[in-house]
């Protein structure tokens, strides 16, 4: 069942309002629920009107100054959220679009991918955690099972094989302050890897410099294998 | 050297670069006069500096420690980023890896913003070219805007011209890349800093990038009335109107333009078939042959160290040298030239300054610590350390640590006292302590080492079986417990690895002499205190009454004779010299296989010497110093005690 059979809106309103849930979603994570600003929010995003629709479809609800997202609202914001994201990594990681041809394009994605294309992309993109402007990306039901049906083409360097090769693709930091080290040291998007060893400690070429670095940096490091080894 | 012009007057000239590029090398070649230069990732610490002839004038040559950013994350990078701010050399001397430029750029381009005049120079490029790398350094030139040279300071190769470069320094002509976003911001904080203070911008950039850090070294840079608190609360401000962290902004930016001059004047040839170095640093990395590879680099320094400088060494220096001339010499002088008996006492008695402290240094530490200087020294050189860490990485997670504590403890095994100091270079506070609580505990000095291995000699393979197994165990128990006790987390696990190069002998002599220099300036003068602390002792008879106070315990806890309480005691004031002590009684007759393994473990594990101990203070503190004392004594006592119950029980252990 999909969430479109869940939440009946209106295919014109459709947009709009998930164009106006990703952005409560947004400024939740950021810590704001205040009813004033969020208001003032979604005017300033071009949708005057857009608060009172996420109301009268049952969305959200206010408490005093506190604006809430009810359970249904919850999901379809987590779930549009999960798009965008995914989109953003899709583009940027396999599609290697410019930033600024990003955010536009993921814009208009979010809207039209299926469930079951978004969790093809989960998968191929070996289920990332965070977009490529480093906010979290809620996981999904394929992230969990974490099936093998489709061999992702990103994937974490702790994963790869022994004498693989491929570039960086992107960098998780945000839980881990220490590793933008890792930045000065030449691990950046768009660097070839090779991977010499994963024990006593992952040994992995980064251009001319050779690092030597534990499993818990390694699945942080996420590498684009090289097309050779794309098929496994 | 001659000192013209007060150094304050001289023109500085400061190095700078990421680590392993060849810094300090480059720094030996310059000034003629080598400084401690290291292959391992964080141990150039200190910053040395000499004196060079350039452009006509002696100038005051600086070595910085090696950087990954002048953004700062980490102490050696706020060393050398306050460098450039503080102290405002002249000119920089900006050292580049030529076979890893894209990296080394990247530094660049922060460099550029300081506005302070540099020159390149394009090193390892014998490196680069092994790999099939060619870098054109005249487009190079161009791009930046300062003159570049082509070095290679292993060999010398490039040195003359990177002299008379320093002549033509200018500050660059390449744009620090900033987007128009952050000239925009930049344009907002321009009022807020005084007209014409050349370190503005890079002042500017690391606010943006939330370095605070920098706002210590603002003071001459902002305008009149402008103070630290305004500064940072602008800083915020601008910060907040991005988006996306204006650090990564700048990184990018960065990223990009170093991309562009890498195409332009980067050649890539294909490799060259790798050479051995190449294959053998690879080996040394994996398990299999790395821990054979391992252990037949332990077994050289062993005899190296162990064997001709604690032995051969030893047995002339303190036999003949000492032991024929220098003591009988000097006793008959001071008996000839002084009357008093208390002061002949002082210098030429049993305690006497001459006879014990003198003899101690020069004859019986002297040559072990050269030894070892030189065999630790062409470990460094040769980047094979970095290499054991990564070996030795998860034996030392289960003790709270990660391979970067490796260094340390290797260390120790020449000196403990200095290994103590280089616990500096461990990230986190739990790591220094749990470094130095088993420095004290359970590693043996290279001088001990000597003694130790001495008495285990003539009996049986058992006792030092027993003995290795005791140790092993009580640092691994002690570090896991020690790690599960104190608060806060391990530290990650990341370090460069360098290639594996050929050591120059003449840097491992210079440098060897430096760290003598140190040596005898730092730990004789304690050899000396701790003489006269005994002396007195004895002479009070404190001594007497301390041996008959500690009996108890050693006669029937440790099971060993009386006489060796004063061996413990002693081996406070050096490690080996207890072990000595103990040497001659075994020597005697007065100890059994159980005793001697029993007195092993106890002289291993007991009381850091006092040179060791003061450093406990300095670099813990005295409530870590003391905590650690009263860790290593319960811990020492307990598991000697225990020791010797079981070879009560089971006397075949060590028969």
């Amino acid at each position: 069942m999909t969430e479109r059979q869940k939440f009946p809106i209106p295919s014109a309103e459709r947009e709009d309002v998930e164009e106006a849930l990703g952005l409560l979603w947004y400024q939740r994570e950021l810590g704001v629920t205040d009813g004033a600003t969020l208001r003032g929010a979604l005017h300033a995003a071009g949708s005057p009107e857009g608060f009172d629709r996420l109301v009268r479809h049952g969305f959200v609800r206010e408490e005093s100054d506190h604006v809430l997202l009810t359970s249904s609202g919850d999901e379809l914001a987590r779930d549009v959220t999960r798009r965008l994201r995914l989109a953003e990594r899709l583009l940027t990681d396999v599609l290697s679009l410019d930033r600024s041809a990003v955010d536009p394009n993921a814009c208009v994605l979010e809207h039209t991918i299926s469930p079951e294309v978004t969790e093809s992309i989960c998968t191929l993109l070996g289920h990332p955690v965070e977009c490529p402007h480093g906010h979290t990306i809620p996981p999904g039901e394929c992230c969990g099972r974490k099936d093998g049906r489709l061999s992702p083409i990103v994937v974490p360097l702790s994963r790869l094989a022994v004498g693989e090769s491929g570039r960086v693709a992107y960098l998780q930091l945000k839980d881990h302050p220490e590793l933008h080290r890792l930045l000065a040291l030449g691990v950046i998007p768009g660097a070839p890897v090779h991977l010499h060893q994963t024990f006593p400690a992952f040994v992995v070429e980064v251009g001319e410099s050779q690092l030597a670095l534990e499993s818990s940096i390694a699945a942080r490091i996420f590498v684009r294998r090289a097309e050779e080894s794309k098929i496994s | 050297m001659s000192e013209a012009r007060s150094p304050s007057d001289r023109k500085t000239l400061i190095l700078l670069g990421n680590p392993n590029v060849g810094k300090s090398v480059l720094f030996g070649r310059i000034t003629g006069k080598y400084a401690t230069v290291s292959n391992y990732p964080g141990t150039t610490v200190e910053v040395s500096s000499g004196v060079s002839w350039l452009a006509g004038e002696a100038w005051r040559v600086v070595d910085t420690p090696g950087v990954n950013s002048l953004y700062p994350s980490s102490e050696d990078e706020r060393v050398t980023r306050d460098f450039l701010l503080k102290d405002r050399p002249e000119v920089v001397l900006n050292v580049l890896d030529s076979k890893n430029l894209a990296r080394g750029l990247m530094t660049t381009l922060e460099l550029v913003e300081f506005g302070i005049p540099f020159v390149v120079a394009l090193n390892l490029a014998d490196e680069a070219l092994d790999r099939g790398i060619v870098v054109d350094a005249a487009a190079l030139s161009r791009c930046l805007g300062v003159p570049v040279v082509q070095t290679v300071a292993t060999t010398g190769e490039g040195m003359a011209d990177l002299k008379r470069a320093v002549e033509r320094a200018t500050v660059a002509t390449v744009s620090g890349s900033a987007t128009p976003e952050i000239r925009r911001s930049l344009e907002i904080l321009d009022p807020l800093f005084a007209k014409g203070f050349p370190g503005t911008r890079a002042v500017q950039l690391a606010l943006l990038a939330g370095d605070d850090t920098v706002l210590t070294w603002v003071g001459a840079g902002s305008a009149p009335g402008i103070g630290e608190d305004v500064l940072y609360k602008a800083g915020q401000t601008e910060r907040s109107r991005f988006a996306r962290p204006p650090r990564q902004i700048l990184f990018e930016g960065r990223e990009g333009r170093v991309r562009e001059i890498c195409a332009e004047v980067v050649t890539v040839r294909g490799k060259l078939a790798p050479r051995i170095s190449q294959r053998l640093g690879v080996w040394a990395l994996r398990p299999w042959p790395g821990f054979l590879i391992a252990g037949i680099v332990l077994f050289a320094v062993y005899q190296f160290v162990g064997v001709f400088g604690a032995g051969t060494a030893v047995n002339f220096l303190e036999g003949t040298v000492f032991g024929k001339w220098i003591t009988p010499g000097a006793t008959w002088v001071v008996e000839k030239v002084l009357p008093w008996e208390f002061f002949r006492d002082i210098l030429v008695g049993p305690y006497g300054v001459i006879r014990m402290a003198f003899s101690y240094a020069f004859a019986l530490i002297l040559p072990i610590v050269a030894t070892f200087f030189i065999a630790f020294g062409l470990l460094e050189d040769s980047g094979y350390l970095p290499r054991l860490s990564v070996l030795l990485d998860r034996v030392f997670r289960l003790m709270g640590l990660n391979g970067r504590a490796v260094l340390p403890m290797i260390l120790g095994l020449g000196c403990d006292t200095m290994a103590t100091m280089t616990t500096r270079i461990l990230d986190t506070k739990k790591e220094r302590i749990i470094v130095t609580l088993l420095l004290a505990l359970t590693v043996p000095c290279s001088a001990q080492l000597a003694v130790i291995l001495g008495m285990a000699a003539g009996l049986s393979p058992k006792v030092l079986g027993v003995w290795l197994f005791v140790l092993v165990g009580t640092t691994l128990a002690t570090g896991w417990a020690a790690s599960k006790i104190l608060p806060g987390a391990r530290s990650t696990f990341l370090m460069e690895i360098p290639p594996i190069r050929r050591p120059l002998f003449r840097n491992i002599w210079m440098k060897m002499q430096v760290r003598l220099a140190w040596y005898l300036k730092e730990v004789v003068p304690l050899f000396v205190y701790g003489t006269l602390a005994l002396f007195f002792m004895d002479r009070w008879g404190l001594l007497k009454m301390a041996e008959r106070g500690f009996a108890p315990v050693v006669q029937s806890w440790l099971g060993l004779p009386a006489q060796a309480t004063e061996a413990f005691l002693i081996g406070f004031l050096r490690r080996d010299y207890g072990a000595a002590g103990l040497y001659s009684i075994q020597k005697a007759g007065f100890l059994d296989f159980r005793q001697v393994t029993v007195s092993l473990v106890l002289i291993t594990l007991f009381m850091p010497c006092v040179a060791q101990w003061l450093m406990m203070f300095k670099e813990r503190g005295w409530k870590g110093a003391l905590t650690i004392t009263v860790a290593v004594l319960v811990v020492a006592l307990g598991i000697a005690g225990v020791l010797n119950r079981l070879l009560l029980l089971f006397p075949f252990l060590v028969s």
